[in-house]
Parts: structure tokens; C-alpha cells; sequence
């Protein structure tokens, strides 16, 4: 899931301004593959584990000493902007943990900050990631 | 076909696969018997064992728990003689069930389903 320029970002409630790429990826933590003895193939593949990774790209752009530190916990929220308007928009939100915070200077980019989250299911079942239809009343 | 333990189908609900584990002749030190000697004496040929390692795989936690139950519920003193057959038709006669050896986690993906390794050992006297 990438989300280009959204429109609003926060996390535990604070605003992160200047945000300019939200990507949201899934990945097998640990593969279940069986294979039988009729042949060379597996009759069996399984993701019991998986992990789901944010990727928060924040354009910087003045100095600032209050980056968020690996282990903080919150509800990171953004809402899309597809056109520049309300129509369309939508919510994505998850329970996520802060696991690095880097920063890279560029001629051609300027200064950005990387903030890399994991996001944490609440019963281990239930899928993080929320989407959702945010109307035009919000952001 | 479907591999069976005495005639019962207890594997068949995910992958699984057999193996012989040795053929040889079970040894021990002379200095184990009490001969002050660095040799080796033979008692006889080794008991065979066949393993079976597979997955079992179920719906829901209690299908995962009945296909455990009905394997666990094969391995019983004193050790029964029954034949086992693969998948191939293979078969070994007066096979005991040993040990049923399930994994440290039932995995819970789109299927909940539980590693294990059974082994069968054919005693030489019971």
C-alpha cells in the first residue's frame, strides 16, 4: 500500500507535518512449506507469521529535536488526498511501534527524515491495518 | 493411497513423509562390560525405527486437537505390534509406536496446523 502526499499524518495524537510518502508493506515472517513423498513439490504453503511494516517519509524543513524515538507506541493515522479534495478520501490508521528514526540530506531532495514502524495487531488475529471511507469532515 | 498405522488413516490431514532411520548392529565398549580393552563388542542387529514428520492441519483449534488426540492415543504400554504403510504401500509389519513429538507452536495462518515427528520402532521382544 503506498500513500503519495497525504493529506493529514498524526501518531499518538501529535501532527507529522510535511509528509510526503506513506508505504505500507507485508511480509512473511516465517513460511510453513511441506512437501510430501509423491513428488517434488510442496502440497502445502502457510504464512502463520508475518509482519507489517510502515515507512513514513517526512520532508524537513527547519531544525527539529523532537523526532520520534524508536519504542514509541500510538495510533498512526493518515488520510489520502486522491485528488486534492474530499471526495475518495480515505482513512488508514494502525497501532504501530517506532522501530528507526533516520534522517538524510541531499542536494536534490533536501532534508528528510525515515521513520520505520511495525504495526501491531490487537489480538494477534486481527489484520493492524484499518481503512476506511473518512468522509469529507475530516483533515 | 493413504499411508496408515494399523489400519488408521492417522496422518492424512497435511503433508507427510516417511524414513527409515538406521540399519546396523547395536555395539558397546569392552570397557563398558568390564573389559579393560578399547574395542568395541556387537549385541545384535540394531532395532529398526521408522519416523514419520508431517503436518497436521485443521479448521479450528478443536479439529487440531482431535487429529493429536487420536495419534496420541496410538502410542500405549505395553507397545502394540501393528503394521505401517506409506504412501508408496510400503509396509512394516510389528511396528510399535514410540513417540510422538509435536512442535514448540501450532502455526495459525490460513490454516492451523502443527509440525511433528512420530517414530515407530520394532522391539525385539516386548
Amino acid at each position: 500500500m503506498l500513500v503519495l502526499s497525504p493529506a493529514l499524518v498524526t501518531f499518538g495524537g501529535s501532527r507529522w507535518e510535511h509528509v510526503t510518502l506513506v508505504s505500507i508493506d507485508r511480509s512473511a515472517e516465517r513460511v510453513a512449506l511441506e512437501w510430501t513423498d509423491a513428488g517434488a513439490h510442496p502440497t502445502l504453503a502457510d504464512v502463520p507469521e508475518q509482519r507489517v511494516t510502515v515507512r513514513v517519509v517526512q520532508r524537513v524543513e527547519r531544525d527539529d529535536l523532537n523526532a520520534p524515538r524508536p519504542g514509541d507506541a500510538g495510533e498512526l493515522v493518515l488520510y489520502t488526498s486522491p485528488g486534492g479534495g474530499d471526495a475518495g478520501r480515505r482513512k488508514v490508521s494502525a497501532p504501530a511501534v517506532v522501530t528507526h528514526v533516520e534522517h538524510d540530506v541531499t542536494l536534490r531532495r533536501g532534508a528528510q527524515r525515515v521513520i520505520r514502524l511495525v504495526a501491531v495487531s490487537a489480538d494477534g488475529a486481527a489484520d493492524p491495518v484499518t481503512v476506511s471511507d473518512a468522509g469529507g469532515g475530516e483533515a | 493411497m493413504s499411508s496408515s498405522y494399523g489400519g488408521v488413516d492417522l496422518f492424512g490431514s497435511g503433508p507427510h513423509r516417511f524414513h527409515e532411520v538406521k540399519h546396523g548392529l547395536f555395539t558397546v565398549t569392552e570397557f563398558a562390560l568390564g573389559i579393560m580393552q578399547s574395542g568395541t563388542v556387537s549385541l545384535g542387529v540394531a532395532e529398526l525405527e521408522v519416523v514419520v514428520t508431517g503436518r497436521l492441519v485443521a479448521g479450528s483449534e478443536a479439529a487440531l486437537w482431535a487429529l493429536r488426540d487420536a495419534i496420541t492415543a496410538r502410542v500405549v504400554h505395553p507397545p502394540v505390534r501393528q503394521t505401517l504403510i506409506d504412501h508408496h504401500g510400503r509396509q512394516w509389519t510389528d511396528m510399535s509406536f514410540l513417540r510422538f513429538e509435536p512442535a514448540d507452536r501450532t502455526d495459525r495462518g490460513r490454516v492451523l496446523s502443527l509440525r511433528y515427528a512420530a517414530t515407530f520402532r520394532r522391539f525385539r521382544a516386548i
